[in-house]
């Protein structure tokens, strides 16, 4: 293919999506709304963590937590503090990424294994302060969430907002936040990966005594990468609260934790597509298994016995993870690139058939 | 003084249950350098096996049957996808068996339903009266059988074939093939013993005190991540010190959180992981787990 | 340049999808509210032949035992109501979605129904109810939570059924007091569980325990939490004199075994979230029938009342084989608090959900065929402050028998009851 004609897909592939995207809240339901934004925010997290985790090889379990600093300071911040909500939002972020800097004397001297499950005391040791500092989280109920107010516009159901006569409620107003918060987020983390700091983390993740001989200060890196990660997830925690309206505690546990652990192998290891196509498959999984559950053959609906949508939707999640490692080391990224790289061949292949051999090829 | 005392006793007698599954940790740790994230599952599996089997059975035979099968799906787990995968890092091997552990809860606990299932122990609720200190009959053999368990697993390392080939491989794999080891069987073993680990930890955490085998079980292999870690992964040593001091903690910091208000309530369960950090501030390999040094 | 001509062509896309967007959305705004043709006027959830119900439950999560026995009553109920010829002309339609017990697919899933439910008789979980709180009250949709804590009372749209935690626990510490020999100066333990739950029943045996001049001694343990030999010392050092248990049943079951095997004598109350059958048939049975008692605003499923035993034996036989539990009257008197709601707003010709809630909220005594009239008039204060006790008992059906039948103590009647 021609450099000119490889332009013109990828533009035409990314112009499909960007307007699937702009016009999807005209259309969809809350409810996929919905799913939708929580696919958005869990993308955000899992690019945070396909750095920690795929780019730079450090396992952290912890990374719930991080959600829960950046949901919670955003709902102190900007109802107890009273700051505008944009500045308590990354405020909110920079402090989670803060949270991340005061683990870093755990998070740089620690590698693998023993760094995943010391994060682990982050999820229990977090929830037990969620838990107990009242005053400042809600306890067990948890805190509203205060919506987003950007230049006067608010992310809310009400004023109401009718726009090409579709009302535009709080989930249609924030999808379009989502968007950008998602795109800048992954254009963030596409610099860091494509530049040096990305060929750094690669080395310290594929040797870390060569990335060290080669001047790469490793543990400096590492507890950069946390910092940097766990802001990601921060970003995402005050993402899945303004669509959840509502900060609990209970939300912020291990589980949540190994769904993204497992959206960035289902996606793709070190990669932002990977991380965003992992969070997508991870989110809607279930949602659609639940939807449809009286349409799918095996599945059956809530309440009338047999295997239910929400077992269905975690016996195939895990089966994704163990399959796909076993047979697609690159995730469902890698299946796509390869596939890209299979369609064009066949094409040339057919071509090749069809017209008079050419005298010598390789 | 006597509440100390009891809930100490407790506490050591839960750690030694901890101990074991630390130890299917640590096992499978040395021989394949994967953190194993099934083991709540392997716990399930084993305790499902029991209690079905016991009415039938006999209590004696149900719990052959359960290790046998716990050790079955360990060995299985590693002969049809860990030895399969092949992946750079060890911690994407950690996270399949995060999907594996998934698969198999879901469909246990589907199984298991809403019931809870006694597993039909001899001991029932009988408890043992030490002066003051009381302590169940369940506990005062699950110390036993840990303790003994540990210490053949301590001598095996040292003086058999398997214990050798073993620390040779959690030493360096690729030399130890060179020098004849069989690195498959040595995995497989490691596979199988945690497996029958999980599954007599399983009978110890679902006997009284507790009411039985139930989907909420697994809860408990959560215990054994900050009890392999803070002893050392690579240590079996450990593994029984890191059970016992998470066992400790859990019961003191839950009996005396009246006393200990300040800290929030419920902070039993936290604290196992908080004494992980400290001490990994200070040794981040563990108390008796070995500094990795590299030489280039 | 080539990108460029790529971005305005995108541009131009988008624009063009955007006005597309206007005319063929399914979203688009447009009718009035609609009146069916027997001149009832419709809301979301109704058309002209079904109403649809929603049912937001546990089947896979920590009260997949709870919401199995709710569901499977309230599909009996409906399933009966529609042989009978449904509501107001049309057939009811139940959909069932399970959250197993996680707040963020609650809400997913009040997303997805909450817009085509006509009410909802069942959701469970008091975090889940209170993270939708202020959605249910703004879409007026009328919802009944599986979940007595007081912090669901104060909303004109959630309906909590019976009594609040806190009004069983006092009235459990009044008959401990009354019957038990407790005295003023003893002290009571309450092992309950963090969150809602626990803390609305701590309230209530706080009051009660002030009232009365006794002392509460207070330990505080997570669902996760199996063996409670930890408490059980802790209590026994404070030489308790009863302890009342607002957790989950194997909690329970740990605790009662645990203090009998070690002499603790002690007489136990526990919530109606305390108990399960299932728990006979451990090696805890022989404590729980000992001294164990429970207190709650439904008739067991042993009570020998004509609707409950026709129940039983329907239920028995849509469900052979299942648990029976007293959960299934609960489940079953959901539904009919909402079928009653419906037919009353088909007899006003308003079947919105404000024409439901309004319905529902003119009821001053409803009685559902199990003793325990209620009150729907108000929503600041618990429909009914009357608890049974029950106490286990191996032979009967759903594993528990009246012990007292309900009544109000005294204490109970002046209680203030903490809203929201």
């Amino acid at each position: 293919m021609s450099r000119r004609s490889r332009w013109i897909t990828l533009g035409a592939v990314w112009g499909a999506v960007v307007v699937a995207a702009v016009v999807a809240p005209f259309y969809l339901e809350g409810f996929w709304l919905q799913t939708g934004l929580f696919a958005m925010s869990a993308a955000v997290g899992a690019i945070g963590i396909n750095l920690l985790t795929g780019a730079t090889g450090q396992l952290s379990l912890g990374h719930a937590f991080f959600l829960a600093v950046g949901a919670y300071a955003y709902v102190y911040l900007s109802t107890d503090v009273g700051l505008p909500t944009p500045l308590a939002a990354v405020v909110a972020v920079l402090l989670a990424g803060a949270a991340g800097g005061a683990f870093s004397p755990i998070a740089g001297r620690l590698k693998g294994a023993y760094l995943g499950i010391a994060t682990l005391a982050l999820i229990f040791g977090g929830q037990h302060v969620l838990f107990n500092a009242e005053p400042l989280t809600g306890g067990y109920n948890g805190r509203a969430v205060p919506p987003m107010e950007l230049f006067g516009f608010v992310f809310a159901d009400s004023p109401g907002l009718v726009l090409l006569n579709v009302p535009f409620g709080a989930l249609e107003r924030l999808w379009f936040l989502g968007l950008v918060v998602l795109a800048g987020a992954a254009a963030f983390a596409r610099g860091v990966l494509r530049g040096r700091p990305g060929l750094a983390m690669n080395t310290i993740r594929d040797h870390e005594i060569a990335a060290g001989v080669m001047g790469v200060p490793v543990a400096r890196y590492r507890a950069g990468v946390f910092v940097l990660s766990s802001m990601y997830g921060g970003l995402a925690g005050v993402l899945v609260a303004l669509v959840f309206q509502r900060a609990v505690p209970d939300y912020f546990g291990f589980l949540l934790s190994l769904d993204y652990l497992a959206m960035i192998v289902i996606g793709g290891l070190g990669s932002v597509a990977g991380a965003v196509i992992g969070a997508v498959f991870v989110s809607l999984l279930p949602q659609l298994l639940t939807r449809y559950s009286d349409a799918l053959p095996l599945v059956a609906e809530p309440g009338s016995g047999g295997v239910s949508p929400a077992e269905a939707a975690r016996i195939l999640y895990g089966a994704a993870v163990v399959t796909l490692v076993l047979f697609l080391p690159g995730g469902l990224l890698g299946l796509a690139t390869r596939l890209r790289r299979v369609i064009p061949r066949i094409k040339e292949l057919r071509w090749l058939n069809s017209a008079p051999a050419p005298a010598s090829r390789r | 003084m006597t509440t100390f005392l009891e809930l100490l006793v407790n506490g050591i007698s839960v750690g030694a249950v901890y101990a074991l599954i630390a130890l299917g940790f640590v096992v499978i740790f040395k021989a394949t350098e994967v953190v194993n994230f099934t083991h709540a599952s392997l716990l399930l599996a084993g305790g499902f096996l029991v209690a079905k089997l016991h009415p039938a059975l006999g209590f004696w035979l149900a719990l052959a049957a359960g290790v046998a099968g716990a050790a079955l799906v360990g060995a299985l787990i590693e002969f049809l996808i860990i030895r399969r995968a092949r992946v750079g890092s060890h911690g994407v091997l950690a996270i399949v068996t995060i999907g594996v552990d998934i698969l198999l809860t879901t469909e246990l606990t589907r199984e298991i339903g809403t019931d809870v299932l006694a597993l039909g122990d001899p001991w029932r609720d009988q408890v043992l009266h030490l002066g003051p200190i009381m302590i169940a009959e369940t506990r005062v053999v699950a110390l036993g059988v840990a303790a003994a368990l540990i210490t053949a697993f301590l001598l095996a390392f040292k003086f058999t074939g398997w214990g050798v080939a073993m620390r040779a491989t959690a030493e360096d794999a690729e030399t130890a093939a060179l020098m004849g080891v069989r690195l498959g069987r040595v995995s497989l073993s490691a596979w199988a013993v945690a497996g029958a680990l999980a599954a007599i930890a399983a009978l110890f955490l679902c006997v009284f005190p507790t009411p039985g085998l139930d989907r909420s079980t697994t809860a408990a292999a959560m215990k054994a991540f900050p009890a392999a870690i803070l002893g050392g992964l690579d240590s079996t040593t450990g593994a029984l010190a890191g059970g016992l001091i998470v066992g400790v903690t859990e019961a003191l910091m839950s009996g005396y959180q009246s006393q200990l208000a300040f800290l929030g309530r419920g902070i039993g369960d936290a604290a196992p992981f908080l004494v992980m950090i400290a001490i990994l501030l200070f040794r981040p390999a563990g108390i008796f787990g070995t500094k990795e040094l590299a030489r280039v | 340049m080539a990108e460029f001509g790529t971005r305005a062509r995108i541009a131009t896309l988008a624009v063009l999808a955007l006005a597309a967007a206007s005319c063929a959305s399914d979203k688009a705004v447009g009718g009035a509210p609609a009146t069916g043709g027997d001149g009832v006027k419709t809301g979301p959830g109704v058309t002209a032949t079904t109403i649809t119900v929603g049912v937001v439950t546990d089947l896979t999560g920590p009260y997949a035992s709870l919401g199995k026995s709710l569901t499977q009553a309230q599909q009996l109920y409906f399933e009966q109501a529609n042989a009978a010829g449904g509501a107001c002309g049309r057939k009811y339609e139940v959909v069932v979605r399970d959250h197993g017990y996680d707040t963020q697919k609650a809400v997913a899933a009040y997303t997805e129904i909450g817009p085509k439910s006509a009410a909802i008789p069942q959701f469970i979980g008091s975090p889940m109810v209170t993270a939708l709180k202020q959605r249910i009250d703004t879409d007026k949709l009328l919802t009944i939570p599986m979940a007595w804590a007081t912090s669901l009372l104060g909303s004109r749209a959630i309906q909590v059924t019976g009594t609040t935690y806190d009004i069983d626990m006092i009235n459990g510490v009044d008959f401990l007091t009354k019957e038990k020999g407790i005295k003023a100066g003893d002290k009571i333990g309450h092992l309950y569980f963090e969150g809602d739950y626990g803390e609305s029943a701590l309230n209530g045996s706080k009051y009660a325990a002030d009232k009365l001049g006794l002392e509460v001694v207070e330990q505080k343990i997570k669902a996760t939490d199996q063996d409670m030999s930890a408490q059980v010392a802790a209590f026994k050092a404070a030489k308790v004199k009863a302890v009342l248990v607002s957790v989950g049943p194997r909690q329970a079951a740990s605790l009662v075994g645990v203090a009998l095997a070690g002499g603790m004598d002690v007489p136990f109350v526990g919530s109606n979230s305390a108990y399960a059958p299932q728990l006979l048939d451990t090696p805890a049975a022989p404590a729980l029938l000992k001294d164990f008692y429970v207190m709650t605003a439904g008739a067991p499923v042993s009570a020998p009342m004509p609707a409950m035993q026709k129940l039983v034996a329907d239920y028995q036989a849509k469900y052979p084989g299942q648990v029976l539990d007293n959960a299934v009257p609960t489940g079953w008197s959901a539904a009919m608090i909402v079928d009653e709601a419906v037919k009353k707003a088909c007899a006003a010709k308003d079947l919105s959900h404000e024409g439901i809630l309004t319905a529902h909220r003119s009821q001053a005594a409803f009685e559902g065929g199990f003793g325990t009239p209620m009150d729907f008039t108000f929503f600041d204060k618990p429909a009914s402050r009357a608890s049974y006790i029950l106490k286990p008992d191996k032979a009967a059906v759903g594993g528990s028998v009246v012990f007292k039948e309900a009544a109000v103590s005294d204490l109970a009647k002046d209680y203030p009851v903490p809203v929201g």
